[in-house]
């Protein structure tokens, strides 16, 4: 009888305290994957079956957890092209179209396994709650509901190293559990700043059999930005914050 | 023919080379170098486009153009154009320069023409402000095909879309300004359009300091602009247009467009002219929708109010056929001279009449294949019944170059739009390389 008494009273306290520290540590993920604030290059290389690339670079700001802004530098077909996304609102500005256009998060602007909301990614606590949070060894694995159906995936399973609180491996699934994609994280590198974080992301999709895609960061530091930047008008003028 | 059978052999070496080379090319590595910012840039696009052109010799469009000359059943023209971009920044200004060079390859022979389509001193005191003094494009509105309410901007073609345009001389300014809670931003967009004798003298009369402005709101998640043109080179106008994602994959824009004192001016079939004053209305519903296998349909529905009946539109090809008559039986081409008068910035715009629909249909990266989008696009009348069906393939797996096969067919019976189009069919491949 003790010994069930004392189980349900570790219950009791276990469950809140779990989805507490599940929020919390969702939060420490953000963080740590970047500041608040700030602004990266990146490379994004998508890789075809047969081996063959393509490669865009990109430089990126964000601000908060729901504003985020990428500008293509390359290749030269899709320099001066940006997005914005502004919570679950996002657009593309292509240079010769000359205004922004609306877009989507499913859909992808460089082709490849990479979409919209990969590539202008928003703190995981700014679109999921934590359902639960489990511990695998040296990893917790988090399982994130989106809190609504404007996110991309409708679920994630983000394993993360218990000791640096960043993710190693990320599943993105729909409503019915069905996997989208999975996202490697790699390389954790010391980019100045106090910012540990891995530099490399690879994914790969059971939709896009035997495509690769990867993200490899540059340069990310933390800085901050006026709201102003975070707008449509601003667009075609992201180039003068480099 | 042969020269055509010439280019595409080319056209398609060309492929197989870039896409040789951009194997040795490939690196994982960030280069560090690629990223650090110039004070200036200098790049563009180079384009190569064979057209076939197959023509309709009872058309009222073929007869007004070919009266005097037959060039047999088709037509094959050669295109090459080159567009380049500089820009040179210091501090917070930066001069940006677009200029396009056109060649084509006609049966009239050869023609070449440069433009400066953009040339502009940009001044970005603060992230919430920048002045623009220049030639530059705006590009007002949400339309995919059409934009009733760019009142600056020269018309797109709706079959082509996403090409550049040349722009106007102005000075505008941008403020932004942003905020939380639903009305996330607002900003505000003036410009003046000086209209003389040797500066924008296509855009209205002349002799004229016009004044536009945007007012741009994003107010719960929907794009507003509310739009006004005044001055006296064109009467004044006023628009609004919105744009708004209903859901993740579902999009929905409008515009309209109220235009004061609208002077029509039309020609009976007897050539004789007429002069009509009226407040048009022109508007725009559209929507774009993805569906989760990355089919995206674009949908719209224009009403332009300055546009021709079809009645109008008859006794203007009743005219040019009367005119072809004519100068078949006595040799006098003074009919098809007056038509060809009333047809420029008139009867000839892209698309005159009132009511249209457009209708596209794109699958991105189909069978797997990256990069690689097939499409068609309807644009019908629904005036007269009459209406262009355009197939096309986009491939752009090679970096850099961009591939498009593209023809297009148009329908309609005697006295409609696209039935007397001058041509029945198109067919044409571009190459384009981006440097």
């Amino acid at each position: 009888m003790l010994k069930i008494l004392i189980s349900f009273a570790i219950l009791a306290f276990a469950i809140p305290v779990y989805a507490l520290d599940g929020t919390a540590l969702l939060k420490q993920v953000d963080r740590n994957l970047s500041p608040e604030s700030y602004e990266s290059y990146r490379k994004l290389i998508n890789i075809e079956p047969d081996g063959r690339k393509k490669e865009f670079t990109l430089f990126t700001v964000k601000k908060g957890a729901d504003k985020v802004a990428s500008l293509f530098l390359a290749p030269a077909s899709e320099k001066g092209r940006s997005t914005l996304r502004l919570g679950d609102n996002m657009w593309l500005y292509i240079p010769n179209v000359g205004k922004p256009i609306r877009i989507t998060s499913i859909q992808s602007v460089v082709g490849g396994v990479f979409n919209n909301s990969d590539i202008l990614q928003l703190d995981y606590t700014a679109e999921y709650n934590v359902e639960k949070v489990e511990e695998k060894g040296d990893e917790y694995l988090l399982y994130l509901k989106a809190k609504t159906k404007a996110v991309a995936y409708d679920r994630l399973k983000i394993w993360a190293d218990k000791g640096k609180k960043l993710p190693t491996k990320i599943e993105c699934l729909t409503e019915a559990n069905m996997l989208i994609k999975t996202l490697y994280f790699k390389d954790v590198k010391d980019f100045g700043g106090g910012i540990l974080r891995p530099a490399v992301i690879e994914t790969d999709s059971p939709l896009y059999k035997g495509y690769r895609s990867v993200m490899i960061y540059a340069k990310v530091k933390a800085r901050d930005f006026k709201d102003e930047v975070f707008t449509l008008t601003f667009m075609p003028n992201i180039e003068s914050l480099r | 023919m042969k020269q055509l059978r010439i280019s595409l052999i080319l056209a398609l070496l060309f492929f197989t080379l870039c896409s040789t080379s951009s194997s040795f090319a490939e690196k994982d590595a960030f280069d560090i170098s690629e990223i650090e910012k110039k004070p200036y840039h200098i790049g563009g696009n180079l384009e190569f486009k064979p057209v076939l052109f197959g023509l309709d010799r009872n058309a009222s469009l073929y007869k007004l153009k070919f009266y005097n000359r037959d060039e047999g059943s088709a037509i094959e023209e050669y295109d090459a154009k080159l567009q380049l971009e500089g820009s040179l920044e210091k501090g917070i200004s930066k001069l940006l320069v677009k200029t396009n060079t056109d060649y084509k390859k006609s049966y009239l022979g050869e023609d070449q023409q440069t433009t400066i389509y953009e040339g502009f001193l940009s001044v970005k005191p603060s992230s919430s402000l920048s002045i623009d003094v220049g030639k530059k494009t705006l590009k007002w509105g949400k339309g995919y095909a059409w934009n009733p309410v760019a009142f600056v901007d020269r018309p797109k073609d709706p079959d082509d879309p996403e090409l550049s345009l040349e722009g106007f001389i102005v000075a505008s300014a941008d403020y932004i300004k942003s905020f939380q809670g639903p009305l996330k931003t607002i900003s505000f967009t003036p410009v003046l359009i000086p209209v003389y004798k040797h500066v924008n003298n296509t855009f209205g009369d002349i002799d004229k300091l016009n004044f536009a402005g945007k007012l741009y709101f994003l107010f719960y998640d929907t794009d507003i602009d509310l739009i006004v043109l005044t001055g006296g080179s064109k009467t004044t106008r006023y628009g609004v247009d919105f744009s708004r994602n209903i859901t993740t994959s579902l999009e929905i824009h409008g515009e309209f467009a109220f235009i004061n004192d609208y002077k029509k001016n039309f020609i009976d079939s007897n050539g004789n002219n007429f002069g009509k004053e009226y407040d048009a209305k022109s508007y725009l519903i559209g929507l774009r929708y993805l569906t989760e296998k990355d089919t995206t349909y674009i949908f719209e529905y224009y009403r332009d109010g300055t546009g021709f009946t079809s009645g109008e539109m008859r006794d203007y090809f009743t005219f040019i056929n009367n005119g072809y008559d004519s100068y078949v039986s006595t040799g006098s081409d003074s009919l098809l001279k007056k038509a060809l008068s009333v047809t420029e910035g008139n009867y000839g715009r892209i698309n005159p009449m009132r009511d249209y629909l457009y209708f596209r249909v794109s699958q991105k990266e189909p069978f797997d294949i990256l990069y690689f989008t097939p499409s068609v696009t309807l644009i019908t009348n629904i005036n007269d019944k009459s209406f262009s069906f355009s197939p096309e393939l986009l491939y752009t797996g090679i970096t850099n170059l961009e591939l498009r096969l593209k023809a297009a067919f148009v329908s309609g019976e005697r006295l409609s739009e696209y039935g007397e189009k001058q041509n029945d069919y198109r067919v044409e491949l571009r190459a384009r390389y981006y440097f």
